[in-house]
């Protein structure tokens, strides 16, 4: 049985598409030519079909289930392994002034090694996030508004005013009591903070989980993830070469409980983020995505 | 969902049991006297499955069927019962209108 020349058209089709009904499409043209149905308008009806499909693929990819689970425990990870990172550049010194830093810089040439390679990570982690949150964001609150989902619009403030309700705080927090007071106040604002993080990554794994996002921003979220799992990678690398050298140079290993705590949790978020990419990767490869 | 003709056209023969590409076109031709193109009547079942008012049944001899599932079924129902509705007006009040 000769294959109909119009069937020939499919591979106009988006591979996913055509992996799904490509088949089915290829034998239905077969079928319909002798039927005595006129191939020419076959062939257009399948280029009309080829058009939609694609312009169906960019405005409404469905994206798995798993490639979105990806997507947030990257997302976790990240603002886990960011926190952690926070305060491991609290303990060595580069907050609250520059002048500890450079002094322990001067102590230890190694350290603003360390310094640069975290700071590089945190910029670039933090512009991957920024640049995937622009798109998300737009499309959440279009999505929101053409189908009447307030709740959407209540998610997306959690973490603006999470964020500002606690750095507003902070003054008030750590200003005007007593010593003892004051310290009490400041680990509960501390703990307040940490929630108000939790708060807000899961207000955003909310709205990724509920809302349907355009091929073209799910692209940039992956790249984003990507990204990021890349500078968790070199920072986790780095931190743990940086400890190494540092104990090395000084002949001891006394004092190294923070930078154990701090590589133990590099090393366990981003190996969760590792693993749920590939995860995705094989997933999205695995089961023909929906057209 | 939008419910374009090919949809409705779709989801009605399938009302009737469950049917594969070509059964689809020919059943469609002879109750509607449409003649559905291969492109279009793949990419209706393609939005109906994605939807979750239709589903693939096992091939047989490679040819697919397709069957209307609960959801499918009452959408359509409620559907058509608001286009009679319209259709059942706009009959009447044709009939109604006076005559130049």
């Amino acid at each position: 049985m000769t294959k109909p020349w119009p069937a020939r058209l499919l591979v106009a089709y988006p591979p996913d598409w055509r992996a799904r009904y490509g088949d089915e499409v290829d034998l239905l043209v077969r079928d319909l030519r002798d039927g005595g149905r006129s191939r020419v308008p076959m062939a257009v009806d399948l280029i009309r079909g080829a058009a939609a499909a694609w312009c169906r693929t960019r405005r409404g990819f469905a994206m798995s289930e798993r490639s979105r689970n990806a997507l947030i425990t990257v997302l976790w990870s990240w603002v886990a392994y960011a926190a952690m990172a926070a305060w491991f550049g609290h303990d060595l010194g580069i907050y609250p002034s520059r002048g500890t830093a450079s002094q322990i810089a001067a102590a230890h040439p190694i350290v603003p090694d360390a310094y640069h390679v975290l700071y590089a990570i945190g910029i670039v982690g933090l512009a991957a996030t920024a640049i995937a949150a622009v798109p998300f964001a737009v499309e959440a609150a279009r999505h929101a508004r053409a189908h009447h989902r307030n709740r959407v619009f209540a998610l997306m403030a959690v973490p603006p005013v999470v964020a500002g309700g606690w750095l507003g705080g902070v003054p008030l927090a750590t200003h005007g009591h007593a010593t003892t007071v004051r310290l009490t106040v400041s680990v509960l604002w501390l703990l307040l903070g940490l929630a108000g993080i939790a708060a807000s990554t899961q207000a955003v794994a909310r709205i990724v989980m509920t809302t349907e996002f355009s091929a073209a921003t799910w692209r940039i979220g992956a790249a984003s993830a990507a990204a990021v799992t890349a500078a968790m990678l070199v920072g986790t690398g780095a931190t743990i070469t940086w400890g190494l050298a540092f104990r090395a140079s000084q002949g001891h290993t006394a004092g190294a409980s923070g930078w154990l705590v701090a590589i133990a949790v590099f090393a366990v978020t981003t190996g969760r983020a590792v693993i749920a990419l590939i995860g995705s990767r094989r997933a999205t490869s695995a089961e023909p995505a929906v057209a | 969902m939008e419910f374009t003709e090919p949809v409705v056209l779709v989801l009605t023969s399938l009302a009737d049991g469950p049917k594969h590409g070509y059964a689809l076109a020919k059943d469609i031709e002879e109750f509607a006297g449409v003649k559905l193109g291969p492109g279009t009547l793949y990419g209706a079942l393609s939005r109906l499955e994605d939807r979750g008012w239709i589903e693939a049944l096992p091939a047989d001899d490679r040819r697919r069927p397709y069957r209307i599932t609960t959801r499918g079924a009452e959408s359509l129902g409620a559907h058509l019962a608001a286009a009679q509705q319209v259709a059942t007006t706009g009959l009447r009040r044709l009939e109604l209108r006076p005559a130049r």
